[in-house]
């Protein structure tokens, strides 16, 4: 080779290396965001996004519940999982650094700014009219769902009757793309919060159809009303909105307690659940409630002889025997949850009884079924014996444990009915999240807790 | 005609000689290098005439010299010699590598440079440094050797992820590791930052390399020499450079070595009778002396299973379990050779590595080809092959009840297997043994690391260089959880990945090297370059499985899930460089590199890194030149920028992901876009000087750096209300300086005995300059960027010891009382208590000492480590140093729990689920300084006459000793193991981390 052939070869090879489009490369694995928020099918993807975001193990997949369960009693359950963080909510000493009080917050924030993206951006959604209302009553749905827990667990119980203007959570109510804006945002009252979570839930329920396959339907939203109108001791509404759902939604108990549970399909009880399969979703409560083989961690959560007392019939009532004794480490356990892939019910139609005899029952009237009925009619499923009455909102508050127990309800009853957790007053400081770490150290605006330091 | 011309002229000067200098005679001998090898080549001249020749390939030389002249021995890297001829006629010569190591050769990247006239801070590892470490991992052989390079194995899991860092911390999101540059093939970690393969830990991207092939490693510290590799230069660069032939003869060498290994610490734990005592205490303490008995005797009851705890029947010692007595056994060879057109090198190494935690090995085999040769004057072209096979068994990541270290805070009182000998499934917390009988996680690499090249010399001061490589990576993994493994309960599970990288890069450049007028030296490289990686993984899980005879993913009856995934990235550079000396004592290097990066933003795209440098030596100067003293002095200085681009391959695009609910596809946020990131830009300068006295017998480098680093890639928390969590994001400047020392130093030389010393010590002290948002503090978890400290700083509650009163554990409030000081009364509660910047992850000043000694046939070598200023946080302290808070086995300094009023003592009232100091705090952090006997060899050479006699030309057996003697007070586990599962943001913490292998080898070396 002669000496020009080699320059005009290196020459070449230098000026190929100019070619600087190659360093145009777009990800294949994921959607660039201005590409996202463009089209219908992506808005509705987004929508499916937001459930799975709020099924995950942080929130509604397990650890919402769980927490606010330990948080509720101090005889009724023992904790002996491991985990540190759940420990400090069954000892009602709470740290500002608890890791799931920080990923409850979290995960909900992420929630409810894919709940945003999808209400910001609902005129992308055109096919047609019922779709559109379809996607923005879901996301309405969501977004109060995720706002209702929010309120009741890091903020003040709501008192009722009065104005409840301690210090709620922060509203954020549009979808953030853009995130080198400030992002701090103050509290806003719990007043404030309410009348949020009340106003996307009617709307909701004005926008759903009363059949929506396995999404939230316009049932769900009304059971969230319920629920609400409930915590805020709103009766008249709550029975009103619970008798609605009994009415209408068709949803109907189960033939057998145990048939309200572990089920991978919706049962006929199930208004509301976040959906599990062997491939997607977590039903997380699982692996704290369950022993090994059932997919748990040998039985994190032990039922204590404390709960056992509570049951009237404890010989009849299945829920009295609804346990089982984790080969583990010998605990007596809940059978509430022992299927890994079974779906995570958020409402189930014994809550709306529970719901409408109780409110019935603090308004004098008798919608839909009178109290003591519809009491006896829910222990009936559980082959319990009858009470006899009268009614007293005690036995009410207990039937709400019978049935209800281990799925999150127990704190808020509790506040509600200005009960104490062991010695501790329902509006002790102690049992409400503290604002996490992680939040106040980022947002300048926020204010901490009373009780959780300064 | 032409042929007879010459041959008259010989002899009419080999007549003339004859006439000119009548006493001559015929010298002959043989010259060997230190270690008894053939020294072909080497420079035998008649001191004072231009009377020279060289030896022959077996090292033999014969010359024409008269009794009382001189003979010069001089080799490239070995020390001269002279002699004066006696009466004898034959004089054989050992040489010495030249200590001093002043006309080293230093790889530059794109070339190489002489020590002497390097402007640029430069450390050098030779292939003898890299053997003295016996250690699958290459890396942990540049442990102490140069100044101001910490290299950590993150923990002692053999495949452990290794963390470098030259000169400190500069980046902290963005990769911390160095680049490393095999022959000129940048090394991409295939593995790393995913998170769809391994398990969560990383592994050492460098483990499918083998130290045989190892020719040298040179470090470039400062941003004048690793500025050639512009953007991906900020964390150092690390050139290795594979073994070639060497003109002589053709040598084999073969090594076998076989080593054994123990952990260099294990923790001490409650005793069956110290763990009922405590806990039976603190659960009186809790729930009064009936309950609370009644409460510890049930767990006890059911820890021991169907044994009597009472009776102290079993006492089991979970640490014992999680370790393993590991071995090693390496056998490697090579054959090299060259004649004056082909050089070639071949070799082949086989390791296995049975690690000290329990199930955790290695088998590795790799095979080299490095063949070049000349056709002509002109060109010249040559191939380097790797080829490797690596197949690891994995354990868990730190984080996992399945890794064996976690068993460590199991309750003694459970027995580890029932009397049927399986694992006891019933223990305080997953028993990892049923992960170590019924699971397995098995990673084979395959790598193919070539690279072909071609030489054109144009004329003799200008040469076109040609060189393409390809670095392919393959990594499968197969993991199979079987019926009985931990946690089971989909009747088995089986995952397989595939992971398949490739990277190609091709360079091209020109190199003119020319002596203008004897005094002008100019060597300009002119060049670019190309990189492109691909990546594409997938994998496929599969569960409910018949039995765990197939336990593939095919055995499982239900696809469970799967990925597929497809990255690339691509760099496009131009560089250039400019080296001048003038007399050889006044030196300026100049270098400038633009680098494309498809990684950023199209306005960010490009970025340049210049630098410059200059140096002076001094001592070639006429006022210095005949000093007896001083025999070298060089001052140097120098400035460059560089860049760092680790941050994934999409880090500034604002992205959503798929997702799936209930098997609908969904849309979700994926990270948050930031147009404006870009590069993040170290600036350095250097400032040193290099020394030699007493004829180089002590030697030295002094170094002054200062190292800014603008725009700081960091993944900054987000308003977690906000909806997402973290933001990548350039925040602010960090500042790191420091200063280096080598010393170097000659102590005695004789004919029998040498001894030389080498020592480093390099300083790092790091501060944050400014932060975004009027510098206010990013806090991650616990650590904190803070302007005015070190990046990363621990951000801790003070813990304040314990009220002799009651037993109660205290923080110091340490709320600001508004005059700028701090409220030190204590707290029981911990949400009163506020953090405090409470101490450095990364340590302010590492060290080495190194002693070498041969006597005769014996050598003697070994080297201390020392690290100094670095905390590291316990993040399993909150379950295990807890005075008896929950049922996890204690350390066994609990036991001076305060128990009674007057009780002092910094360990609280035992407590059961009481929270008596369990906030994490101080009380969890430890400093972990160290000294270390990092390793030590005593070697013996057979002599010569015996050797001879069996056909080899050296057969040396040696001892080697590695991590043998660690002198600290840190409480936990060793002050070099940290956790693996940490993202690069929260550096500094252990979590049931294994502490590394202390290993004792012993090897023999045959040359022939």
């Amino acid at each position: 080779m002669k000496s020009y052939q080699v320059s005009f070869l290196a020459l070449c090879s230098i000026i190929f290396m100019g070619c600087e489009n190659r360093l145009e490369i777009n990800p294949t694995d994921n959607l660039p965001g201005e590409l996202a928020i463009t089209s219908e099918a992506n808005i509705s993807a987004i929508l499916i996004g937001t459930y799975d975001e709020m099924g995950q193990a942080e929130t509604y997949g397990g650890e919402l519940p769980l927490m606010t369960d330990l948080l509720g009693t101090t005889d009724q359950v023992a904790w002996g999982g491991t985990f540190s963080e759940p420990r400090q909510a069954y000892t009602k000493n709470l740290l500002v650094d608890n890791f799931f009080v920080e990923t409850i917050w979290q995960n909900s924030y992420e929630s409810i700014n894919q709940a945003n993206l999808v209400i910001d951006n609902i005129d992308i959604v055109t096919s047609s009219d019922e779709e559109k209302d379809r996607i923005e009553g879901e996301a309405k749905f969501l977004r109060a769902l995720a706002y209702f827990d929010l309120v009741r667990n890091y903020g003040a119980p709501y008192i009722a009757g009065q104005p409840n203007t301690q210090p709620g959570v922060p509203l954020r109510l549009s979808g953030i793309l853009d995130y080198s804006v400030p992002l701090d945002v103050a509290r806003s009252t719990v007043d404030d919060v309410y009348a949020q979570i009340i106003a996307d839930a009617q709307s909701a329920y004005d926008l759903l159809p009363s059949v929506n396959s396995f999404y939230a339907d316009k049932y769900a939203a009304q059971a969230l009303l319920a629920r609400t109108y409930l915590q805020q001791g709103n009766y008249a509404a709550a029975r009103d909105a619970a008798n609605d759902v009994l009415a209408n939604s068709g949803h109907v108990l189960t033939t057998t307690f145990d048939g309200a549970f572990n089920n991978d399909t919706d049962s006929s009880e199930d208004i509301f659940t976040f959906q599990v399969t062997s491939q997607t979703g977590i039903n997380q409560l699982v692996n704290f409630y369950a022993s090994q083989e059932n997919g748990g961690r040998g039985g994190d959560v032990r039922i204590q002889e404390a709960y056992y007392n509570l049951f009237d019939d404890p010989l009849n009532d299945e829920r009295a025997n609804f346990f089982y004794i984790s080969p583990d480490n010998d605990q007596v356990l809940s059978s509430k949850y022992t299927n890994q892939f079974a779906n995570v019910t958020i409402f189930r139609i014994a809550e709306m009884h529970l719901i409408r005899l109780e409110c019935n029952f603090r308004e004098g009237t008798a919608v839909g079924l009178d109290p003591l009925t519809e009491i006896n009619a829910l222990r009936a499923r559980s082959n319990a014996a009858p009470l006899a009455g009268p009614l007293t909102l005690d036995l009410i508050f207990n039937e709400r444990q019978l049935e209800l127990a281990f799925e999150g309800f127990l704190i808020h009853d509790i506040k509600r009915f200005e009960n104490n957790v062991g010695s501790l007053p329902f509006d002790d400081d102690s049992l409400v999240f503290p604002i996490p770490q992680a939040e106040t150290d980022t947002n300048p605006s926020i204010v901490q807790n009373p009780g959780y330091g300064g | 005609m032409k042929p007879k011309i010459y041959g008259l002229l010989t002899l009419l000067l080999v007549l003339m000689t004859q006439f000119s200098i009548g006493q001559e005679k015929s010298i002959s001998g043989m010259v060997n290098d230190q270690d008894g090898l053939p020294l072909p080549g080497v420079n035998v001249l008649v001191k004072g005439t231009t009377n020279g020749t060289q030896t022959d390939f077996d090292g033999n030389y014969i010359i024409e010299a008269s009794e009382g002249q001189t003979l010069v021995f001089s080799y490239l890297g070995q020390r001269t010699v002279e002699r004066t001829i006696g009466s004898t006629n034959t004089i054989n010569v050992e040489m010495v590598e030249d200590a001093s190591q002043l006309e080293e050769v230093i790889v530059v990247g794109y070339g190489t440079q002489s020590k002497r006239t390097l402007t640029d801070n430069i450390a050098k590892l030779t292939s003898d440094d890299i053997s003295e470490v016996p250690n699958p991992n290459l890396q942990n052989a540049l442990v102490a050797k140069a100044a101001g390079v910490q290299v950590t194995q993150t923990n002692g899991k053999v495949e452990g992820g290794i963390n470098i860092r030259v000169r400190g911390a500069a980046s902290i999101s963005g990769g911390t590791q160095p680049l490393y540059v095999l022959d000129g093939i940048p090394l991409i970690d295939p593995v790393g930052g995913n998170e769809d393969v391994g398990n969560g830990a990383q592994t050492n991207p460098l483990l499918t390399l083998s130290a045989n092939e190892i020719e040298s490693i040179d470090i470039l510290k400062d941003a004048s020499s690793a500025a050639i590799y512009g953007a991906r230069g900020a964390n150092g660069v690390v050139l290795i450079t594979t073994k070639r032939g060497k003109q002589g003869k053709a040598s084999f060498s073969l090594n076998l070595s076989q080593g054994f290994s123990e952990p260099t610490n294990k923790r001490e734990w409650l005793n069956s009778a110290e763990y009922v005592e405590l806990f039976t205490e603190a659960a009186i303490n809790s729930f009064g002396e009936a309950d609370g008995r009644a409460e510890a005797e049930a767990t006890f009851d059911f820890l021991a299973g169907d044994t009597d705890w009472r009776t102290g029947e079993v006492d089991t010692n979970w640490s014992d379990l999680a370790f393993q007595n590991g071995y090693q056994t390496d056998a490697d060879f090579s054959m090299s050779g060259a004649d004056a057109k082909t050089s070639y090198f071949f070799s082949g190494a086989y390791n296995n590595t049975t690690g000290i935690i329990r199930s955790n090995e290695l088998e590795r085999a790799t095979a080299r080809s490095n063949v070049s040769h000349k056709f002509n004057d002109k060109f010249t072209a040559g191939m380097n092959l790797g080829l490797s096979r690596t197949e690891i068994d994995r354990i868990a990541n730190d984080n996992a009840f399945a890794t064996p270290l976690q068993a460590i805070a199991q309750s003694p009182l459970s027995p580890a297997f029932l009397p049927d000998g399986s694992p006891n499934p019933d223990t305080l917390y997953g028993n990892f043994l049923l992960d170590d009988e019924n699971a397995f996680f098995k990673t084979i690499v395959r790598r193919i690391t070539g690279k072909v090249y071609g030489e054109y010399q144009f004329i003799p001061s200008l040469k076109f260089n040609s060189d393409f490589s390809y670095d392919y990576f393959s990594q499968t993994e197969d993991n199979y959880r079987g019926q009985n493994a931990l946690f089971q309960s989909t009747n088995g599970q089986a995952f397989a990945s595939d992971l398949g990288s490739e990277s190609y890069v091709y360079s091209n450049y020109l190199t003119f090297d020319k002596l203008f007028a004897e005094r002008h030296n100019i060597n300009v490289i002119l060049g670019t370059e190309y990189t492109q990686n691909n990546r594409r993984i997938t994998s496929v899980t599969s569960q409910q499985f018949p039995g765990d005879d197939l336990p593939t993913v095919s055995g499982g009856a239900e696809v469970s899930s799967g990925t597929g995934i497809e990255q690339k990235n691509a760099f496009l550079s131009y560089f250039a460089r400019a080296t001048y000396s003038l007399d050889n004592k006044y030196l300026i290097k100049a270098s400038i590199r633009r680098d494309g990066s498809s990684r950023f933003g199209e306005n960010q795209r490009f970025g340049t890194f210049p630098a410059i440098s200059a140096g002076w030596i001094m001592s070639e100067e006429n006022f210095l030149k005949d000093s007896s003293t001083l025999s070298f002095l060089k001052l140097r200085a120098s400035y460059g920028e560089l860049g760092n681009a680790e941050i994934g391959n999409f880090a500034s695009r604002f992205l959503f992901t798929a997702v799936s609910y209930n098997q609908r596809p969904g849309l979700a946020p994926f990270q948050p876009g930031n147009p404006d990131l870009t590069w993040e830009k170290s600036r350095q300068s250097d400032f040193g000087a290099e020394f030699g006295f007493l004829d180089n017998r002590i030697t030295g480098e002094l170094d002054y750096y200062i190292k800014d680093t603008d725009g700081l890639l960091f993944a900054v928390p987000l308003v977690p209300s906000s909806g997402s969590d973290i933001i990548n994001r350039n925040i602010g400047k960090l500042r790191g300086k420091g200063v280096e020392i080598v010393l170097n130093t000659r102590n005695m030389e004789t004919d029998d005995f040498s001894w030389t010393t080498n020592f480093n010590l390099g300083q790092n002290v790091n501060e944050i300059l400014s932060l975004p948002n009027a510098n206010a503090d990013i806090v991650n978890g616990q650590n904190i960027n803070r302007v005015g400290n070190s990046v990363a700083a621990f951000y801790l509650r003070e813990y304040a010891g314990v009220n002799p009163e009651n037993g109660d554990a205290l923080y110091y409030i340490n709320s600001d009382n508004g005059d700028g000081t701090l409220n030190r009364n204590t707290t029981t509660d911990p949400n009163e208590a506020q953090r405090i910047v409470a101490g450095n992850p990364f340590p302010e000043w590492i060290g080495g000492l190194t002693n070498s000694m041969t006597y005769k046939g014996l050598d003697f070598s070994f080297t201390f480590q020392g690290e100094w200023g670095a905390s590291i946080y316990n993040g399993g302290g909150v379950y295990q140093s807890v005075n008896g808070d929950f049922y996890d086995n204690q350390d066994r300094n609990q036991l001076r729990r305060w128990q009674q009023p007057g009780d002092i003592t910094d360990i609280p009232q035992a407590r059961l689920f009481g929270g008596n100091g369990t906030a994490n705090s101080t009380r969890f952090l430890d400093k972990a300084d160290f000294i270390r006997l990092r390793n030590l060899t005593l070697g013996y050479s057979l002599p010569s006459s015996v050797v001879d006699k069996m056909g080899f030309s050296r057969l040396r057996l040696y001892f080697t000793g590695l991590n043998l003697l660690t002198f600290t007070d840190y409480a936990f586990e060793d002050p070099e193991a940290r956790s693996d599962v940490n993202g690069s943001n929260s550096p500094g913490e252990t979590f049931y981390s294994a502490p590394p292998a202390k290993t004792y080898t012993i090897g023999l070396n045959i040359n022939f």
